[in-house]
């Protein structure tokens, strides 16, 4: 069938609705958006070729700098891959922390998908509300790392710092305050006639769809597949974890999956201090020659390192595969196919939370 | 309609009104436990070189020499990213940044660190400017000059048989200043950190 376009019409690549520059072209007919194409590449960083030839110590942090939004997972992800390449064992309870730090991390990444997709449909007073409400996840990072984003808690072979006594205490009670607050507002989102009109049956990306465009994280498990990397983690599988699935396939669906994955986060981390075991945080172990693929679940889908080690330690070679391409590639094929009106191209481009920063490494 | 309804319930709460009312600033200070750039604490500074070493930012830090002939070192703080490990490795606790170092009392955890010394053969040309140069072998070794012609052991590395023989890497203090002093970068000083913790 042939398309008849009236217009081509470009969004971004600096918008004020994106976190970061990407642009967008979309095909239209009047209001009706036929088919769009997004293109990445204004903020390539070249970080994995600096990475090559340096000491695991350097790419720790480098690895963390990918992404200032969800850079523990990408810190943890490499640190697991290096231990299991050269044999070294964690501590029970620093794996514990490992998970609590990581839950909070998701619980921040996931408040400013949320944040961004409220501003985007243009109610912002819930905006407002979750951006402060990730302040409270933020210093709880703060609290126990000692760094706001990069946090560089992990190290081979444990973490860094211990909690304190009134550092439990004070998380336990900020997770109390947080799910007070979050149900009121997911309450908010439900229930607003409006934000139903903006994104229920927007934006529709179906489960042949997902599979078909390979995508991972919220963006998959609103389209009803049950796929979570968390699943494979031995911390995880202690602590009895079963992922969120939704079936509505829509924006709504992608930005309720969301809210629901921080209820989970909280509870995940009510679970780790009260199993919280006592004994070391830090075990021995050096760095050897070695190689390995690990795939973790950062707070927008799988996060895969293949590390190869020389035997002084040092990184010889590093391929890292990133969640948002994906995501991004399904926004582009599917999601944005037969989009009623162009308003809702930039809503529905933000409901996949996309990550530009960690596609540009 | 509704959504009036939901904006008016969200304006009674008194909640609400408490925040709007006494809404105040509080003064910005950093928190106790904010892992700030590293500040000196004052323990004198031995020359150790471990914070060099295993500072991941190229160029953030330097131990320099005072005026009253003293060591210190000098965080740069554009390059500075704050990470600590240079609090954390110190053996003096000469600089400190947040609570790392209660921390690390408390959890009774440390760096080891040892060096393992390079030498690419197909690139040396046997100059033995970097045995003349090794601050460790002129302790050992003052008589150590150009085509080595001391004939002592017991330094770190010396032209031995016309080639370049890394003898005792274990003394190596990892200061590179046979890496800066190569013509050819043949060779490479390589740092292996364990991180440790006492078990009580």
């Amino acid at each position: 069938m042939k398309k008849t376009v009236d217009v081509s019409l470009p969004v971004g690549p600096v918008h004020p609705c994106f976190k970061e520059p990407a642009r967008i072209k979309c095909q239209t007919t009047g209001e009706k958006v036929l088919s769009a194409e997004i293109e990445l590449g204004y903020v390539k960083k070249g970080i994995e070729r600096i990475m090559v030839g340096r000491p695991w110590q350097e790419v720790m942090f480098l690895a963390e700098r990918i992404c200032g939004i969800c850079s523990v997972i990408h810190n943890m992800v490499f640190i697991e891959t290096v231990e299991k390449l050269s044999d070294i064992n964690v501590p029970k309870r620093a794996a514990y922390l490992r998970v609590i730090v990581n839950e909070l991390d998701r619980i921040q990444s996931h408040m400013l998908a949320n944040y961004s997709y409220c501003y985007t449909i243009e109610h912002e007073t819930l905006a407002m509300y979750l951006i402060n409400l990730r302040e409270t996840a933020i210093d709880q990072l703060e609290l126990i790392t000692g760094a706001r984003i990069t946090c560089a808690y992990m190290i081979p072979g444990g973490v860094r710092f211990d909690l304190k006594e009134n550092d439990a205490e004070k998380l336990s009670f900020a997770m109390d305050k947080m799910e007070k607050d979050l149900i009121r507002f997911t309450n908010m989102f439900e229930s607003g006639p409006l934000i139903g009109l903006r994104s229920k049956n927007v934006g529709i990306l179906t489960r042949e769809d997902a599979i078909l465009s390979h995508a991972v994280g919220p963006t998959a498990r609103a389209s009803g597949i049950n796929a979570d990397q968390r699943t494979n983690h031995p911390t995880y599988q202690e602590l009895g974890f079963s992922p969120i699935v939704m079936d509505s396939c829509d924006s709504y669906a992608r930005v309720m999956v969301r809210f629901k994955e921080v209820f989970q986060s909280i509870e995940l981390i009510r679970k780790c201090l009260d199993k919280l075991p006592k004994g070391l945080i830090r075990g021995g172990g050096v760095v050897t020659e070695g190689e390995y693929t690990w795939i973790g679940e950062a707070p927008r889908g799988e996060l895969t390192y293949h590390v190869k080690t020389d035997k002084y330690g040092r990184v010889a070679e590093i391929a890292i595969q990133t969640p948002s391409i994906m995501n991004i590639e399904a926004c582009a094929h599917h999601m944005l196919k037969n989009v009623d009106s162009a308003a809702d191209v930039t809503s529905t481009f933000i409901s996949s939370d996309p990550c530009i920063a960690c596609n540009e490494r | 309609m509704l959504s009036v309804f939901c904006y008016i319930k969200e304006f009674l709460r008194p909640e609400w009104w408490k925040k709007f009312l006494f809404a105040k600033t509080p003064p910005l200070t950093s928190p106790s436990y904010f892992r700030d750039y590293p500040h000196l604490t004052g323990n004198e500074c031995t020359h150790e070189l471990r914070c060099m070493m295993i500072c991941p930012s190229p160029g953030a830090i330097e131990v320099l020499k005072t005026d009253d002939g003293r060591w210190e070192p000098v965080i740069y703080k554009g390059h500075c990213i704050r990470c600590g490990l240079c609090v954390e490795v110190c053996p003096d606790n000469v600089l400190a940044s947040g609570r790392i170092l209660e921390q690390n009392e408390t959890d009774r955890t440390s760096y080891l660190s040892s060096y393992r010394l390079n030498v690419d053969d197909s690139l040396c040309m046997r100059c033995s400017n970097c045995s003349v140069a090794c601050p460790i072998n002129k302790v050992i070794d003052p008589n150590l000059a150009y085509n080595a012609t001391s004939s002592s052991d017991d330094v770190i590395m010396r032209v031995k048989n016309s080639k370049l023989t890394i003898l005792h890497p274990e003394k190596c203090t990892g200061c590179k200043t046979c890496e800066k002093t190569c013509p050819n970068g043949a060779i490479t000083v390589a740092r292996i950190v364990e991180g440790d913790q006492d078990e009580e």
